[in-house]
């Protein structure tokens, strides 16, 4: 009986599934099999349900997957992430920047880098902008507006 | 001949050669790129003259013809990550 466990771990051993799991499982498998000796028939089903319970009892730890989405938008957070994206932008002086300051006007960028900076936001939150309103888009607040917009977020 | 290309053109296209250079898998060849492209806009970008300004677009066309062609190749061809990234 004995030699007939032993041989039932170390088939499941070489289960390549099981390679991470191997060590662990011989010691889990050890007590159920001295179980499983008085129902000789019942232990491929015993061990397995152990092998089961070791694969959800690593699963839960690293591996599980967390079905979680980023937090709504909501005005604030848009303002918050777009000034964010602003002041890491290398051209641009964070002191002088303001939800209302013009982007050519008052922060003194050019067109092109009016274009860079719609190519950050769209990075950001990940759509495009298509480039007929993008040129209109010349304060931080206009950009805000924009996304809330495109982003169904209200007051 | 054709007509000058419009402002709105030209946009577009530093816009395309932009997002294309962000595509190179190598740090090097992408912050060179990236670099060059800003560089070569910033320097014409007083040009008013037609033919100009069309020679210089036939030619921003063909760098973005150039940077597609290499970005395939470089993803073809990954080399080791360097320090810096």
């Amino acid at each position: 009986m004995a030699s007939r466990v032993l041989h039932q771990c170390v088939r499941s051993l070489g289960r390549p599934s099981l390679r991470l799991l191997s060590t662990n499982l011989a010691v889990r498998v050890a007590p159920v099999s001295a179980a499983a000796a008085l129902r000789p028939l019942s232990f491929t089903a015993a061990s397995r349900k152990t092998r089961w319970l070791g694969q959800s009892s690593i699963s839960s730890g690293v591996l599980c997957r967390q079905y979680s989405d980023l937090p709504p938008l909501t005005l604030d957070t848009i303002k918050d992430r777009v000034m964010y994206v602003l002041k890491l932008y290398d051209k641009i002086n964070p002191e002088k920047l303001q939800t209302s300051s013009h982007f050519m006007k008052d922060l003194g960028l050019d067109s092109l880098d009016q274009v860079e900076i719609i190519m950050a936001m769209e990075d950001e939150f990940g759509f495009e902008i298509p480039d007929a309103e993008a040129e209109k888009l010349m304060t931080p607040s206009e950009i805000v507006n924009y996304i809330a917009d495109k982003k169904d977020v209200y007051e | 001949m054709m007509a000058a290309p419009s402002r709105a053109q030209v946009i577009s296209l530093y816009k395309m050669l932009l997002r294309e250079s962000y595509n190179f898998p190598s740090y090097n060849y992408r912050t060179y790129a990236v670099r060059r492209v800003r560089d070569a806009f910033r320097v014409n970008k007083d040009v008013a003259d037609p033919n100009t300004v069309e020679r210089l677009v036939l030619e921003g066309r063909q760098s973005l013809a150039l940077i597609q062609r290499q970005v395939v190749v470089g993803s073809m061809f990954q080399a080791q990550k360097t320090a810096v990234e």
